[in-house]
């Protein structure tokens, strides 16, 4: 009751301003009148009455303040006064503000965007209970493999044997090409089994789920459910799209659902029913799986019953499943991995320490105006200004600042989020969904709050520094103790040991990217040029799509800027990694045989690839595909190994012309090596050279990433490839072409982002730490002037005053130094994952930041002490 | 009218205002002059702090004010007691009763 009445009277006092004053005045009037009227009574003349009531009311102005003063919320005018007067203040010292508005808006607008991608990045996963869903993965540990894909048939075993999951969901990635309705376009076409929405806990938004039914054997009705985003972009988000058809590689499809917007999983263009099979493929590592969680069943749990499932199935089945195990992998990592996070941390940490060098540097800036306004101050003071507003009012003030800093740093995060995002960088997640959201807002206004409190604390300490007296006496003077000299100086230091921090950090990436772009990839990657044609399944039946590659491969070595031309089954860095056991077919088993990847090439691929031949001979049209055409004789296979796999199997023998037995306990076809080539970085530079068994194309050998080696520019290439393809057949899409050199750029894009990122920040600390010490060096040279004027008046060189301010100016800089030093060891070991090739701890990067650090200082304090040698001796003696 | 008006001690004038209204509600000039009769002339209460304590006491939701006609005709706002008025007043009653009577005895005691 009480309070809602006080609510309401603080609504009044501040809504109804004017209402409450009339109020007010119209109340002492009628108390003036009826006075009049009293004394009038007692028998007083008019005039007298109404001095005597005047007299005996007092001041009405004064009796309204003080009723104005005891009104609810009265207090909050005051600092609303306050206000004006501080934002007068820093009108007074545009200068000043600019500088420090600036300073703030660089620290503020790099921590929101960080925070920003932050956010999109690490928010929950659009799913129901998301805590409860996980992937499963096979495992073979006995070979090395700690992840691969499941086989159609362990898939349904698993589905169908364990007692940990409500429900278990595969997934098939495949490609189609959408024909009719517009111009044929390569879309990603996923078998999903009926509970794979349900399994994530996902919903159509709009039509229905798949039904047990859809993925009944022999269910014959072919529907599709839409991703969220090919709905919107191919059919403009038509709600009416329910019943309509797709022609996808020449069958029909009816679409029955849309899928809500998100990832993972749920992204991709087309889904389609994934029919149950009882004869099921049990060899071919495929299908991602993932899983649904009984409620209260842990994923240790999950785990110990998947190990019984994998006892049974490698018992009954060890040809393909000896050595099998499961992995259960949490949902928190399906966007970032684990890697992605430290790397975002790590950057949010850098940001973190940029914005407390701004906040140190304008507490800085802040300390020396409060020196000059020693007088101001303790004119208020005089007047009657207690402590405690004092310091409200410093506070508010570098509040005031903090807050122009945030509008302006929230404008500059806008526009670099925008400019980031059109940069496409691979490996940051969800980097388009980023933005200023309420979350970064949120963020924003406290980082804004928290750092107008943090930089104006020091200044605020220092406001009643000394005695009123001296200070009104000393006047403009602008001077300050040797306390507040030592906080500053104190400062400094701090800005100088974050910014060795940052510049380490900074260094290390900088180092391991460097050194990342510069190892051999094995490819020649200079004037090439990469594209993906895809075939329909009807490519594959009757040589068709051997055919055509031949027709195109004519075509494109008839152009006179291509020098070669090749195709390969998966483009280097970019496509997924097929693999296979292979082990030399004469050794007795081995264990654990080695792991490679295969690639289906054409002859012409190493050519145009520029991976050298080193023994043997390149693949030619005698050659043929590795898979037995059904109704045929076993083909005679031909391989080429990669050398490091060559010598792996053949350590001291020459491997041309041995045997070796492809897809080693998944099939074992016995192959005949005809060459070998050099190794390759086939799955980015990052990663070591790969192991690679390269097989012949041919009519069920289709290879669909073309490369080719030019004479000139690639992408000045690319207008002819495509209007080759297309006379050749026209619906066929070409799809991402791009340069060799972009390819392996993209692979590597986290990576350089980070480096760039770091780079930008520690530059700018580096930026802010040189005016802390430049700002220090010159206050104390401007009060020196006098003091060098008599030094060198009684014969000091200049090189004595240089040396007498370096030292001043670099002792801060040491001390910063050797705190960063112990700081950077400390915190660089939680980089060790993001680097490559580099220690956490390089000498080379620390002495480098060091010897940057110490030049920086070294100019921030010159300039300042050239200026004050400069003056006149005669004159500096006359300042004081 | 004595000389001697006795300064009011803090809280003095709140209670004064209340105890006062608890009989019917008044303006501002009846409140001031029933105090003073109340009070045998001791307490001359002053505008500059009459009208702040009852305006604060408004604020707390101890008076409630409406405009109305004076006895004489004027136009005057006319303050009443409120149920918490009510209950601050018994409450002050009570912490006045306790402090006369300590200090009571405190100034008796040789």
């Amino acid at each position: 009751m009480l309070v809602w009445h006080q609510l309401k009277t603080l609504w009044r006092n501040f809504a109804r301003k004017q209402g409450v004053e009339a109020d007010l005045d119209a109340e002492l009037r009628s108390y003036q009148e009826m006075l009049e009227d009293e004394k009038a009574r007692e028998g007083a003349p008019p005039g007298a009455a109404r001095r005597g009531a005047l007299l005996e009311l007092g001041g009405i102005e004064q009796i309204k303040e003080e009723v104005r003063d005891v009104r609810l919320g009265a207090g909050w005018e005051g600092i609303w006064t306050e206000l004006r007067q501080s934002l007068r203040g820093l009108r007074r010292n545009p200068g000043l503000s600019t500088v420090v508005v600036a300073v703030l808006a660089l620290g503020m607008g790099a921590s929101t965007v960080v925070f920003s991608i932050f956010q999109s990045a690490l928010k929950p996963l659009p799913f129901r209970d998301a805590d409860r869903a996980v992937e499963l993965m096979e495992t073979r540990l006995d070979r090395g493999m700690d992840q691969v894909a499941f086989s159609q048939a362990n898939f349904w075993d698993v589905r169908s044997q364990n007692h940990s999951f409500q429900e278990v969901a595969a997934y098939h990635f495949d490609e189609a090409n959408l024909t009719g309705d517009g111009p044929a376009e390569k879309v990603r076409f996923i078998q999903v089994t009926a509970g794979f929405f349900r399994t994530l806990g996902a919903s159509p938004v709009l039509g229905r789920d798949f039904s047990y039914q859809d993925d009944q054997a022999g269910w014959d009705n072919h529907v599709a459910i839409l991703g969220n985003r090919f709905w919107r972009k191919r059919f403009g988000a038509d709600t009416s799209i329910l019943g309509r058809t797709l022609r996808l590689n020449a069958k029909t499809y009816t679409v029955v659902g849309v899928l809500p917007p998100g990832e993972p999983w749920i992204d991709e263009q087309v889904y389609v029913p994934f029919g149950y099979r009882s004869d099921a493929d049990r060899g071919s590592w495929e299908y991602f799986v993932i899983g649904r969680l009984k409620p209260g069943v842990s994923p240790a749990a999950a785990r110990t019953d998947l190990e019984r499932i994998a006892g049974i199935l490698s018992r009954d089945y060890p040809k393909e499943d000896k050595g099998i195990g499961f992995r259960i992998e949490p949902s928190t990592t399906w966007i970032a991995s684990n890697t992605t996070r430290r790397a975002l941390w790590v950057l949010l940490g850098a940001v973190t320490f940029l914005l407390l060098i701004a906040c140190l540097n304008i507490a800085n800036l802040l300390l020396a105006r409060g020196m000059s306004r020693q007088r101001e101050i303790a004119m208020r003071t005089a007047l009657g200004a207690g402590r405690a507003r004092l310091v409200r009012f410093v506070i508010m003030e570098s509040l005031f600042l903090s807050g122009f800093g945030a509008a302006l740093g929230l404008t500059l995060a806008y526009v670099a989020i925008r400019t980031i995002q059109t940069m496409e960088i691979r490996g940051i997640p969800r980097l388009p969904e980023a933005g200023i959201n309420s979350w970064v807002l949120g963020f924003s206004a406290s980082i804004a709050v928290l750092t107008g409190l943090l930089s104006g604390l020091a200044p605020a300490l220092q406001t009643p520094a000394r005695g009123i007296a001296a200070a009104l006496r000393e006047g403009d003077r602008q001077t300050g103790s040797r306390g507040q000299g030592r906080l500053r100086a104190a400062l400094v230091a701090g800005e100088v040991a974050l910014s060795f921090v940052l510049l380490v950090g900074a260094g290390l990436l900088i180092r391991s990217f460097s050194q990342l772009m510069t190892v051999n990839y094995g490819f020649q990657t200079e004037n090439r040029l990469f594209f993906s044609v895809s075939m329909p399944g009807s490519y594959w039946v009757n040589g068709i799509g051997k055919q055509f590659l031949d027709r195109l491969f004519e075509r494109l070595s008839a152009e006179p800027d291509v020098i070669a031309a090749g195709a390969v089954s998966n483009r280097p860095t970019e496509s997924a990694d097929p693999g296979m056991g292979i082990d030399s077919s004469s050794r007795r088993s081995d264990p654990r045989p080695p792991w490679a990847g295969w690639r289906i090439v054409s002859p012409g691929y190493f050519r145009a690839v520029g991976l050298p031949l080193l023994r043997g001979r390149i693949f030619d049209e005698g050659d043929k595909p590795v898979w037995q055409v059904r109704g045929q004789p076993v083909p005679d296979r031909r391989v080429i190994l990669s050398d490091r796999l060559a010598k792996r199997i053949f350590p001291n023998e020459d491997p041309i012309g041995k045997h070796v037995l492809l897809w080693k306990g998944q099939g074992d076809a016995d192959a005949e090596i005809v060459g070998v080539v050099g190794d390759s970085r086939e799955r980015g530079p990052a990663s070591g050279p790969a192991a690679t068994v390269y097989l012949p194309y041919g009519a069920n050998a289709l290879a669909g990433e073309f490369v080719l080696h030019t004479r000139s520019y690639p992408l000045a290439l690319a207008p002819r490839v495509r209007s080759i393809v297309a006379s050749l057949d026209p619906n066929l899409p070409v799809s991402d072409v791009r340069s060799f050199e972009e390819v392996m750029q993209r692979s590597v894009a986290p990576q350089r982002f980070n480096a760039i990122l770091l780079g930008v920040f520690s530059g700018l600390a580096l930026l802010l730490a040189t005016i802390g010490i430049y700002g220090v060096v010159s206050y104390s040279m401007s009060r020196r002037t006098s003091e060098i004027g008599l030094r060198m008046a009684l014969g000091a060189s200049r090189g004595n005053i240089l040396r007498m301010t370096l030292g001043q100016g670099l002792r801060p800089a040491l001390l910063g130094i050797m705190l960063g030093a112990i700081g950077a060891w400390w915190l660089s070991r939680y980089m060790t994952t993001l680097l490559f090739a580099v220690k956490p701890f390089d000498a080379l990067t620390y002495v480098a930041v060091v010897v940057l650090i110490i030049m920086t200082a070294a100019v921030a304090c010159y300039l300042p002490c050239r200026h004050a040698m400069r003056t006149d001796p005669a004159i500096a003696l006359r300042i004081e | 009218m004595p000389n001697a008006t006795a300064a009011l001690l803090q809280g003095t004038l709140d209670v004064l205002i209340l105890k006062v209204l608890a009989l019917e509600p008044m303006h501002g000039l009846g409140i001031s002059r029933r105090i003073a009769q109340i009070t045998n002339g001791t307490f001359q209460v002053k505008p500059g702090s009459f009208f702040p304590a009852l305006h604060r006491m408004e604020q707390a939701g101890w008076l409630s004010a409406a405009w109305g006609e004076s006895e004489n005709h004027r136009r005057a706002k006319f303050y009443r007691l409120t149920a918490a008025g009510r209950r601050q007043l018994k409450e002050e009653t009570n912490q006045w009763a306790r402090i006369s009577a300590a200090m009571a005895i405190a100034l008796e005691t040789p």
